[in-house]
């Protein structure tokens, strides 16, 4: 059994490490495009120092909330004034900010270098405003998950809004995609169809109650306003994906889903998914919970597991340290690297109660969900490989080159609802330890392919 | 005896309960179960170590007020002149221990209120009506003033550097004033009563207690804590009782020291009557007084309404806006004014208003029938710029719905006096500026809130607001002892900052001692 153990653990770092190279080697080449060449720079400044990188975000943040040019020039030179060591482009924009006028084109420069920057994250305002973006993707070979992003609900109305949202992004999507063409890889697997229209959706949106001491309470009225969403997707025979967000609504999330899932109108459809978090201590625990539920309902089509690392660390972090406890976070990036790995196994021997969706950038991550499929004497078309729009587009050009299943998470929304996701993602791109980071460093690929 | 050596290094706040995870609140409903079983609870008047009969207080359940939760001795004003009689007697001994002593008696307290805190928090929950997360929070509060003073006392204690001079040794070191009077509020009933408690103890005077009417079943609990970690019976009275007694402890020419916190009304008579030195009173009293306050909230245009919105309803409407720090007025630039209101009153629209035992609620009923009045009455008086009101309230127990109420005259009563409940006011202002002119117009100076995004902006506030603790995109309640050193200015307090370097001083006179250490000429030194 041991022998047995550590022959599979061989042939599968082997596969890995043909397939990471493989993938690596089809990254597209960059550097053609200068504007994406200036967010480099400005990432790779803001990755060498903290104090600019806080001053960055902060601006971005504050952005939407400008009432003028003037203002978002103050605002700028308010935070770059806090960093000691200005790099020279910086300190240029500081004298500019001396007069009227200069205030005007900075001002000017820094919203439409928010709206460029923005702009590659977020697809569109609208989900129609979305749809061109979204057929070019799925023409190059890969499905999207549509995201609406929106501003913190904190009342019954942005509640309701959000589900409207919901159900016209479904139809939005729906009257589309019977349009776009063909691809095989993206609209089945052996245990059936996959639909074209997937979105995922937010918890926290559908209502203004989720309290973390409290969690039956917002689920439940998130579940009012979230069965005709399911329902609509049936209909529409479109996918819903449940995002899960801080440990604060972990419960309520995992709670509803299986609540609503196992009511007999749902019980034979839409599609549905749900998040495993790897960087949370207890996730394989969740994903037991999970498994169990899977194996125990007879609903069909199976769940689809969305396997991520988690995108809300220095949040757990910082909370739980304020309040003297226990982060609920693996501290160190390695651990959940190779957590990451466990659950990937762990996942794919679940299936075909769950359908997997591996959701990473991390090269070793990837090529490890892929070469465990393999060894497990499945095709490609049984694993999902999941890609955020603006970090991950080039993984996703590499994994599509070589025939896999690659969905891109895409955000739809305006500045003012997009920004919170906005900074979450320019943190992970500019944290200094992320694969992101190293990748564009230009580190060795056996670095990038080492165990954790 | 450096800085670095600071005994208060070794502080940390005590974690409160994740009550995020379900086996934490599980613990806490049992906990409230096994209490329930034991109401009423007896808290007799303790002097010298003599308990006496307890009736004469009854204390019930806000929620519920058919329910008894505690039934306590009333404290005469002669029982109160008793208990100063004994208290003098007490503080020989207490004041003369070494402060690594009292230190210990203190540090022993916290431990036993630790071990009773999941109790300790179900008798908030009946006693006060206080919500689980904000009990819990009182009773990790109190366990970290008990910590938190042991230390510092015991640095106090070394005295503080001063300049040194050949031949001569100068010593400036900090005694015990005497015989301190606590007179402590219900809304935080056992941090706050245990606060001034501890400080006095730390620093070697002895104590007489009088805890609100409200709750005295946490004082008892407070002074068992204390009494059986070793603070001799003499040198701590618990009197629970009425105003009579309390001021029957101002005016007593024996007491040295009066902390007291609650009402303004009730705080500036104990500043007057304290001021008359007595016949045969050998002291001038010192008179610790944190009262109420007005506290406004500023929400800049550039503000994050996102962050916004939840921390302002937490603020006001947290323990039914029954808090001193609570926000009472949000002062919102013209700009954003229409988007924040019509947030704001959509989030206050669906707060939870019940009973405080239900973790779902949020807004749980006033202390008493006479605090529902007055704040129904503010209401009423406002009922024509009311924007929102989480409606109906359950009839049974003192509830008020948590209202919102927009553009009212500056003027108002509702704008200008503290009403100690969930009702928060909304004025709209031209910029900054201007908000930080209404705020200056009020005498009081409490807590204050800023939500900008701009350093210039926070600079500029933080230079120019008057109120003792100001917080920055967050919410203005829930100082942490000995991150928040908490206390009020103008007419919201003498400026002490409880659970802060600067706390002890109160409870102490300075004394320095230069000796000439030359002899015939020659320095022995």
């Amino acid at each position: 059994m041991e022998a047995e153990l550590q022959r599979v653990g061989r042939a599968v770092e082997a596969e890995l490490q043909r397939i990471g190279r493989l993938i690596h080697a089809a990254f597209p080449g960059r550097g053609l495009n200068p504007l994406r060449a200036l967010d480099h720079k400005a990432m790779e400044l803001a990755s060498q120092d903290m104090e600019l990188r806080a001053a960055l975000f902060r601006f971005v943040d504050v952005t939407p909330a400008c009432r003028s040019l003037d203002d978002l020039a103050r605002h700028l030179t308010g935070y770059l004034d806090e960093v000691d060591a200005r790099p020279p482009p910086l300190e240029a924009a500081m004298k500019m900010s001396g007069t009227k006028a200069g205030r005007a084109a900075l001002g000017a420069a820094a919203a439409a270098g928010v709206r460029r920057m923005a702009h590659r994250f977020i697809v569109g305002e609208t989900p129609r405003a979305a749809l061109r973006s979204i057929r070019d993707l799925w023409e190059h070979g890969a499905a999207v998950s549509l995201d609406l992003l929106g501003e913190t609900t904190v009342t019954e109305a942005e509640a309701d809004h959000y589900a409207a949202r919901c159900v016209d992004a479904l139809e939005t999507l729906a009257a589309a995609a019977p349009r776009w063409p063909g691809r095989p890889v993206l609209e089945a697997d052996s245990l059936g169809p996959l639909p074209r229209v997937n979105l995922s959706a937010k918890v926290s949106a559908l209502t203004p109650l989720l309290r973390p001491e409290a969690p039956e309470l917002g689920r439940e009225d998130a579940a009012r306003r979230m069965r005709p969403v399911l329902a609509r997707a049936k209909e529409l025979g479109a996918h819903l994906h449940i995002d899960m967000e801080s440990v604060d609504t972990q419960e309520a999330t995992l709670d509803l889903v299986f609540e609503l899932l196992d009511e007999p109108e749902l019980r034979d459809g839409p599609s549905a998914g749900i998040v495993i978090q790897a960087y949370l201590r207890e996730s394989p625990e969740q994903l037991e919970r999970v498994i169990d539920w899977a194996r125990g309902t007879g609903r069909r089509p199976p769940l689809v597991v969305r396997l991520v690392k988690g995108a809300y660390w220095d949040q757990e972090v910082v909370e739980a340290r304020q309040h003297g406890w226990t982060p609920p976070v693996f501290e160190a990036k390695r651990e959940s690297d190779r957590n990451f790995e466990v659950l990937t196994r762990r996942l794919l021997e679940s299936w075909p109660y769950l359908r997997p969706a591996i959701a990473s950038h991390n090269l070793r991550s990837v090529a490890h969900a892929v070469a465990y499929n393999r060894e497990l004497g499945r095709e490609h078309r049984e694993l999902e490989l999941q890609v955020l729009r603006g970090l991950g587009d080039d993984l996703a050009a590499a994994l599509t080159q070589h025939g896999m299943r690659v969905r891109v998470y895409c955000p739809v929304g305006d500045l003012v609802a997009g920004m919170a996701y906005l900074v979450r993602r320019l943190l992970e791109n500019t944290a200094n330890e992320s694969f992101l980071g190293e990748q564009q460093r230009g580190t060795p690929i056996e670095e990038l392919l080492a165990a954790p | 005896m450096t800085v670095s050596e600071h005994t208060t290094a070794g502080f940390r706040n005590e974690p409160i309960l994740e009550l995020r995870r379900a086996p934490a609140r599980e613990s806490l409903l049992a906990a409230l179960r096994e209490l329930d079983a034991k109401l009423p609870l007896k808290v007799p008047v303790v002097i010298g170590g003599d308990r006496g009969a307890a009736e004469g207080i009854d204390s019930t359940d806000p929620g519920a007020p058919e329910r008894l939760v505690a039934r306590a001795g009333r404290a005469s004003e002669e029982d109160a002149a008793a208990a100063v009689e004994v208290a003098v007697r007490g503080f020989r001994e207490w004041g003369a221990r070494p402060a690594v002593e009292r230190a210990e008696a203190l540090r022993g307290a916290a431990a036993r209120l630790r071990e009773r805190r999941l109790e300790l928090a179900a008798l908030q929950v009946r006693e006060c009506a206080k919500p689980w997360g904000e009990a819990d929070a009182d009773v990790c509060e109190a366990i970290d003033f008990l910590e938190y003073y042991a230390r510092e006392a015991i640095e106090l204690d070394r005295g503080r550097p001063i300049l040194q001079a050949p031949g001569e040794r100068n010593t400036m070191r900090y005694v015990p004033r005497g015989v301190t009077a606590v007179i402590s509020p219900w809304n935080f009933p056992l941090a706050i009563p245990c606060g001034m408690t501890a400080a006095a103890l730390a620093t070697g005077n002895a104590v007489v207690l009088k805890p609100a009417e409200q709750s005295p079943g946490s004082a008892g609990a407070l002074a068992d804590a204390l009494y059986g970690a070793g603070v001799p019976p003499d040198a701590l009275a618990l009197v629970p009782g009425y105003g009579d007694a309390g001021a029957a402890l101002v005016r007593d020419p024996r007491v040295h020291v009066i902390a007291f916190t609650g009402s303004g009304a009730v705080g500036l008579e104990i500043l007057r009557s304290a001021a008359e030195t007595l016949e045969g009173q050998d002291h001038v009293k010192r008179v610790v007084s944190e009262m109420g306050g007005k506290n406004c909230v500023i929400v800049d245009s550039d503000a994050d309404l996102d962050d916004a919105v939840p921390e302002i309803v937490y603020s006001a409407f947290g323990y039914a806006g029954q808090k001193c720090s609570a926000a009472a007025r949000v002062l919102v630039h013209e700009a954003t004014a229409d988007t924040l209101v019509e947030r704001l009153a959509g989030a206050v629209n669906v707060l939870t208003v019940g009973q405080a035992e239900s973790f779902a609620t949020e807004v749980p009923p006033v202390i008493e029938r006479e605090s529902q009045e007055r704040v129904m009455s503010h209401r009423a008086s406002a009922a024509d710029h009311l924007a929102a009101s989480a409606e109906p309230v359950p009839e049974r127990g003192w509830f008020v719905p948590p209202s919102v109420v927009v553009g009212l005259p500056e003027d108002s009563p509702v704008n200008r006096e503290e009403i100690f409940g969930p009702l928060l006011a909304v004025t709209t202002v031209r910029d900054v500026d201007e908000a930080m002119d209404v705020i200056d117009s009020l005498p009081f100076a409490l807590t204050g809130g800023l939500f900008s995004r701009s350093p210039a902006t926070v600079e500029r506030v933080a230079a120019r607001s008057p109120v003792g603790n100001l917080y920055v995109n967050r919410g203005i309640t829930g100082a942490m002892v000995g991150r928040q050193p908490f206390g009020g200015n103008r007419r919201s307090g003498s400026g002490a900052k409880a659970g802060g370097p600067d706390y002890l001083l109160q409870f102490v006179e300075p004394r320095v001692v230069t000796e000439n250490t030359m002899r015939h000429g020659i320095p022995v030194e």
